[in-house]
């Protein structure tokens, strides 16, 4: 029965061995497939979005009037008819010469650095050329990156102006935070929907600002127009109105990286200092919502970190894959699993029958713990494979002293391996418990090569924990029983 | 207090001395920075086909000979290639093209091929993303120590906590700046070896003392 038992928990590890390293195949498509879950690797092991954003070298062209005020709607007309309107185009780079120094292009990285945290991106690396300007990226292949790229390199300059004037009434000055906010319509007294916001939020200047704006630019209610239709039918009353509306109605317009987002005038004051503006409609569907939702992501993190000092074009933008290659990997697991076979050698010479249960024991520990950071959906970075072999090391040393507290005893029985593995649990995990806070801290880190060591190695120290009081103590039990 | 043995004198003026001159090598010559951290120089080539990066290396070994280069697969398709190295000249540059146009039949022309730079990326930006981790953990594996250990008094342990994680932090940067141990991406995993050591040996160390108080007691 003794021997029956101790086949059965091996047969059972042996099994577990056979799939972490094998993997189980079954039959996709005319071919076989390993229906096991892969390992998912970070940034220096996957690959790497790279993005160059160099310095916009580039001229924009600007129509100006008679009196040289910037004109937007004459991008259309001929040469001939700018001049017969008295009109002038001139070419101004999108950068200004005093635009491109150190400062700025650092600055500029700094803002970048600063999305990217923003934008919750738990990898990446920036490099500055001083001398260019020229910024590298390296961030993450998934499926947000290219919503990333889209927002990382864009100036973030934000405008109200006067919609006809186009006299700047606020810029980015004036912003004190953005962030997004959601809300629910119950007009009717049943919910339609959320609604997603951007929130801006001024700072004290920009308030005082947003005030007189607010109060100045209000929808006009028109006294000629009463006047000029007293005689005149209602029909033509309101056609009076509505023109002589439109010629007065001062509105603003708010613009993004020079593009317009929207016009508005403001129906009351506006005294808190805060902006809402809707993003998208009011829905309930979760998928419209997580659009919108991105969407004012984006643009509050853009706008939060401020306008950058120098303009830029993405001018790279391809996935490289890692250097480290899976043959490289491989090595390096088959460097580690030789090492591993020589220290179970030697536990078995130096423990006989008990290093031999100890070993099996242990290699199905490493079995089940490769197979647990796959489930776990463990990302790993180089720090996480290095946590691997720390847990193996940790986990070899634990049973190691386990079996040398047995050795000891003259005469062994099941309650002297309880005893025996209780302070084993003790002095071993007492001296680790440095370790298990620092493991707990980096698992919330969201820096993905700290992260995945802690994840790995939390799970890892878990294991040991769980699967030596139920395997290994086992194990040896049923070996010491008679 | 209890007295230092000649052991751990010796022990002490050793690392002292490991300090003081990974201290004036990092002033004086800095450190070593790895290749992929450096400013480098890197070129892209369009292959069109499968190719293995072991033939890419070769002909890299023969135009660049012992310098080291870094040979990344390029877009999902992986049917181009990216080198990078230190330095590339025309005349490199020309030579590469006539060696993987001649491994792979292909007509690459030197006109099309650009020589990008590729600016390094400093130390500290490398370093500061894992301050912070580094800092909260040993913040609470102090308070966590200071509680356990309180009987071995309040200002000692904290004291002991701080100054060995330093010397032993500051040991393994003098260590890497005395032997010229490129500063890459092996760097974190040694610190992070070097943090749980010390962890281990500072636990080990109170357990110790605090047994041999209770004997006493």
């Amino acid at each position: 029965m003794k021997k029956v038992k101790i086949l059965t928990i091996i047969l059972a590890i042996v099994l577990v061995t056979m799939i972490a390293f094998w993997g189980i195949y079954v039959p996709v498509q005319n071919r076989m497939e390993n229906s096991i879950k892969g390992y998912s690797y970070t940034m220096e092991l996957n690959g790497a979005r790279t993005i160059r954003l160099k310095v916009d070298d580039t001229n924009k062209t600007i129509i100006k009037d008679a009196e040289g005020k910037e004109v937007t709607d004459a991008e259309n007309l001929t040469d001939e008819e700018l001049a017969e309107k008295g009109y002038t185009k001139e070419e101004v780079a999108n950068n200004s010469q005093e635009s491109l120094t150190e400062e700025n292009y650092k600055a500029s990285k700094k803002i970048i650095e600063e999305r990217l945290k923003k934008l919750n991106v738990d990898n990446y690396s920036v490099r500055l050329d001083t001398q260019a300007g020229d910024i590298i990226i390296e961030i993450p292949e998934n499926d947000v990156t290219d919503s990333i790229i889209t927002n990382i390199g864009t100036t973030g300059k934000f405008e109200i102006v006067d919609s006809e004037t186009k006299e700047v009434l606020m810029d980015n000055k004036d912003i004190k935070l953005v962030n997004v906010m959601y809300g629910s319509d119950s007009s009717t007294g049943t919910t339609a929907g959320t609604t997603v916001y951007l929130n801006i939020e001024f700072t004290k200047e920009g308030t005082k600002k947003l005030e007189e704006i607010s109060n100045k630019y209000v929808p006009q209610e028109n006294t000629e127009s009463t006047e000029n239709t007293e005689n005149t039918t209602d029909t033509e009353n309101a056609e009076n109105k509505e023109s002589t509306e439109e010629q007065t109605e001062k509105t603003i317009t708010m613009n993004i990286d020079d593009e317009e987002i929207m016009t508005t005038s403001f129906d009351e004051p506006i005294r808190t200092g805060t902006l809402q503006l809707s993003i998208g409609s009011s829905s309930k569907d979760t998928e419209t919502l997580n659009d919108y939702i991105n969407q004012a992501n984006s643009m509050a993190v853009v706008l939060d970190t401020g306008k950058m000092p120098v303009q830029y074009t993405v001018d790279e933008n391809q996935y490289i894959l890692s250097e480290i290659t899976n043959t490289e990997l491989k090595i390096a697991s088959y460097i580690i699993i030789a090492v591993a076979i020589i220290s179970l050698i030697v536990l078995v010479v130096r423990y006989k029958t008990n290093g031999l249960i100890g070993a099996f024991s242990y290699v199905g520990l490493a079995s089940i713990f490769l197979l647990l950071i796959r489930y776990a959906n463990v990302l790993l970075s180089l720090e996480g494979i290095f946590g691997i072999v720390i847990i193996l090391i940790l986990n070899y040393l634990f049973i190691n002293k386990l079996l040398s507290k047995i050795k000891k005893e003259k005469e062994i029985n099941k309650e002297i391996i309880s005893n025996k593995a209780k302070e084993t649990y003790k002095e071993f995990f007492i001296k680790i418990i440095p370790i298990c806070i620092a493991v707990i801290t980096f698992c919330f880190i969201s820096w993905a090569p700290i992260s995945s060591f802690g994840m790995v190695m939390f799970w890892g120290i878990l294991l040991i924990f769980v699967y030596n009081f139920i395997i290994t103590n086992q194990l040896l039990k049923i070996k010491a029983s008679k | 207090m209890k007295k230092m043995t000649n052991k751990q004198k010796i022990l002490i003026a050793i690392i002292a001395l490991i300090i003081i001159v990974g201290t004036i090598i990092t002033i004086t010559v800095g450190l070593n920075f790895d290749f992929r951290l450096q400013e480098t120089k890197k070129v892209q080539l369009y292959i069109g086909k499968d190719f293995e990066i072991k033939d890419i290396k070769d002909i890299t070994k023969e135009v660049f000979g012992n310098e080291p280069v870094m040979i990344q697969k390029v877009e999902v398709y992986e049917d181009s290639v990216s080198i990078i190295t230190k330095e590339i000249t025309e005349e490199q540059k020309q030579n590469l093209l006539n060696k993987v146009n001649e491994k792979y039949g292909l007509e690459i022309s030197a006109d099309t091929t650009e020589i990008v730079s590729i600016p390094n990326m400093r130390g500290r930006d490398m370093i500061k993303p894992y301050i912070l981790p580094f800092t909260i953990a040993t913040v609470i594996i102090l308070i966590y120590m200071v509680v356990r250990y309180r009987k071995l008094g309040i200002i000692k342990t904290i004291l002991k906590v701080v100054i060995i994680s330093i010397v032993s932090q500051a040991t393994l940067l003098a260590v890497i700046a005395i032997i010229r141990i490129p500063i890459g991406r092996l760097t974190i995993p040694m610190v992070i070896t070097v943090y749980l050591l010390t962890c281990i040996g500072l636990t080990t160390n109170f357990e110790k003392q605090l047994e041999r108080k209770k004997e006493e007691q």
